[in-house]
């Protein structure tokens, strides 16, 4: 009796723990367009062709205002139980884990950390959704506004998911920070609650992802390659249609050699009731083309919670 | 002298209740003004982190009667009504509770949040001691007047409060 009455303790106990969905991170990154004005750009040369990209960590170095605004809106994030990721430090972390790995070795062999150059291209700065901040201080005579614009953007999607811009009460005393902070206390409402509208579809329509399907170079067969009278692409069009939410996706691109699936609708929870990401809901797909009749061997790589490629000929 | 004492505690009991009946009877008057809700929201300015600092115009026939239900009406705006805007550098402010099936849901919750001296009390507050600026005392018609009066109304509390309640969803709720 005791037992029992134990087991449904613990079962009911492990379908709160799992029924959590995964939590996308967000991180507050300034927008091209800022860098370029203020200055913090790299340009290098690209076989003759000049290259410009933003210089994150002389901007979080050298500009106070920027470091302003970003903890301002971590703060008021955190304030409605949501906190973010702070470029600045995980651009610290990234520098300091690869000077680790450069220096650690095997104590039995001497042998360094393996990192493939997928692995190496893969060490940067990156969270699922990016607010992506942009101001520009407008000056008429002695009177100053900030033009503000906040853009909340699905890194796997690339779809714009929430927003807040605008402009601020023209002033001819207020300094430049007091301008700034009143114009992330005026915009902040608004961006949270679009960014609400999305959670809620995502809650109810499922997670929107991306799937992507290639072939090595060496694997013989394509998707156009027929079993059962039924080439491979309008088999893997099936599967999805079967195991998305209400059968939604696009299919925007579909060769012999490769097939792009774009706003794929996942459930957030697997039949265990656990929650699923881009990865182990295409490793469902994997398993399928794995098993008789198709029986390929396929590779799965995934990027963040929203982003999942099967490459089909070998691991 | 029996008798006129007996007089006099007469007069004070008549006394107390006429007061105690017209306190009642202004009271009722008040909420009748009130009771459908009449009244226009809009943005006066950035408040503070967390708060919203709005303009409220109320609709009555007595002036005291707006002044007195400003509050309430500003709170209730924020929840149901938002604002579309109001000088420059203001932002348009969405409804709390957008979706009426919720206030059909909640609707014991609002009923007893909106009585007189209620919750709502905890999450507004006059930004201006009090005072109505001319320019805000209007009379409309014949027989109404409309009166703004500045409040700064707790929005961040606000919106945990009716989280708790679980009339609106947290940012990180599901997660």
């Amino acid at each position: 009796m005791y037992k029992s009455f134990f087991t449904i303790c613990l079962l009911f106990i492990s379908i709160s723990i799992f029924s959590q969905a995964k939590k996308p991170t967000i991180m507050v990154v300034p927008s091209d367009v800022w860098c370029n004005q203020n200055g913090y750009m790299l340009n290098f040369s690209d076989q003759g062709s000049v290259v410009s990209i933003p210089d994150y960590k002389r901007a979080f170095q050298e500009n106070a205002e920027v470091n302003q605004v970003i903890s301002q809106i971590n703060g008021m994030m955190s304030e409605r139980g949501f906190p973010l990721k702070n470029m600045e430090s995980v651009i610290k972390s990234i520098e300091s884990n690869a000077a680790e790995d450069n220096m650690r070795s095997s104590k039995e062999s001497g042998s360094g950390v393996s990192e493939s150059p997928i692995d190496a291209l893969k060490k940067v700065a990156k969270a699922d959704i990016i607010m992506q901040l942009t101001w520009t201080v407008n000056r008429t005579g002695p009177k100053k506004s900030i033009n503000f614009n906040l853009q909340g953007l699905d890194a796997y999607t690339d779809k714009q998911i929430a927003t807040a811009t605008g402009t601020g009460d023209p002033s001819f005393s207020a300094e430049i920070p007091v301008l700034l902070s009143e114009a992330v206390i005026a915009h902040m409402d608004n961006f949270t609650s679009t960014l609400q509208v999305h959670f809620d579809d995502m809650f109810e329509n499922g997670r929107e992802i991306i799937v992507r399907i290639q072939k090595w170079n060496d694997w013989d067969g394509d998707l156009e390659t027929e079993y059962d009278g039924e080439e491979l692409g309008i088999i893997i069009e099936d599967w999805l249609a079967d195991n998305t939410v209400k059968g939604r996706f696009s299919t925007t691109d579909m060769t012999e050699d490769m097939a792009l699936f774009e706003q794929v609708r996942i459930p957030l929870y697997n039949a265990k009731g656990r929650a699923i990401d881009a990865r182990r809901y295409t490793k469902a797909l994997s398993s399928f083309l794995k098993k008789a009749p198709y029986s390929i061997p396929n590779k799965l790589v995934m990027k963040g919670l929203g982003r999942a490629t099967i490459i089909l000929g070998g691991k | 002298m029996k008798q006129k004492m007996k007089s006099s505690i007469v007069l004070i009991v008549l006394l107390l209740i006429s007061v105690n009946v017209n306190a009642q009877w202004k009271k009722n008057k008040a909420n009748e003004d009130s009771k459908i809700w009449r009244y226009d929201l809009e943005c006066e300015g950035i408040g503070k982190q967390g708060s919203k600092l709005v303009k409220v115009w109320s609709y009555s026939k007595n002036p005291k009667h707006a002044i007195s239900r400003a509050m309430k009406n500003a709170v209730h705006g924020i929840i149901f009504k938002g604002y579309a805007g109001g000088g420059t550098g203001c932002t348009p402010s969405k409804a709390l509770v957008g979706s009426a099936s919720k206030v059909e849901e909640h609707a014991s919750f609002f009923d007893a949040f909106f009585l007189d001296g209620g919750e709502y009390l905890k999450y507004v507050s006059a930004a201006t001691d009090g005072s109505i600026a001319p320019g805000d005392r209007l009379k409309v018609s014949r027989r109404e007047y409309k009166i703004g009066v500045v409040v700064n109304v707790l929005h961040g509390q606000l919106r945990k409060r009716l989280e708790e309640e679980g009339i609106l969803r947290g940012l990180s709720s599901g997660f």
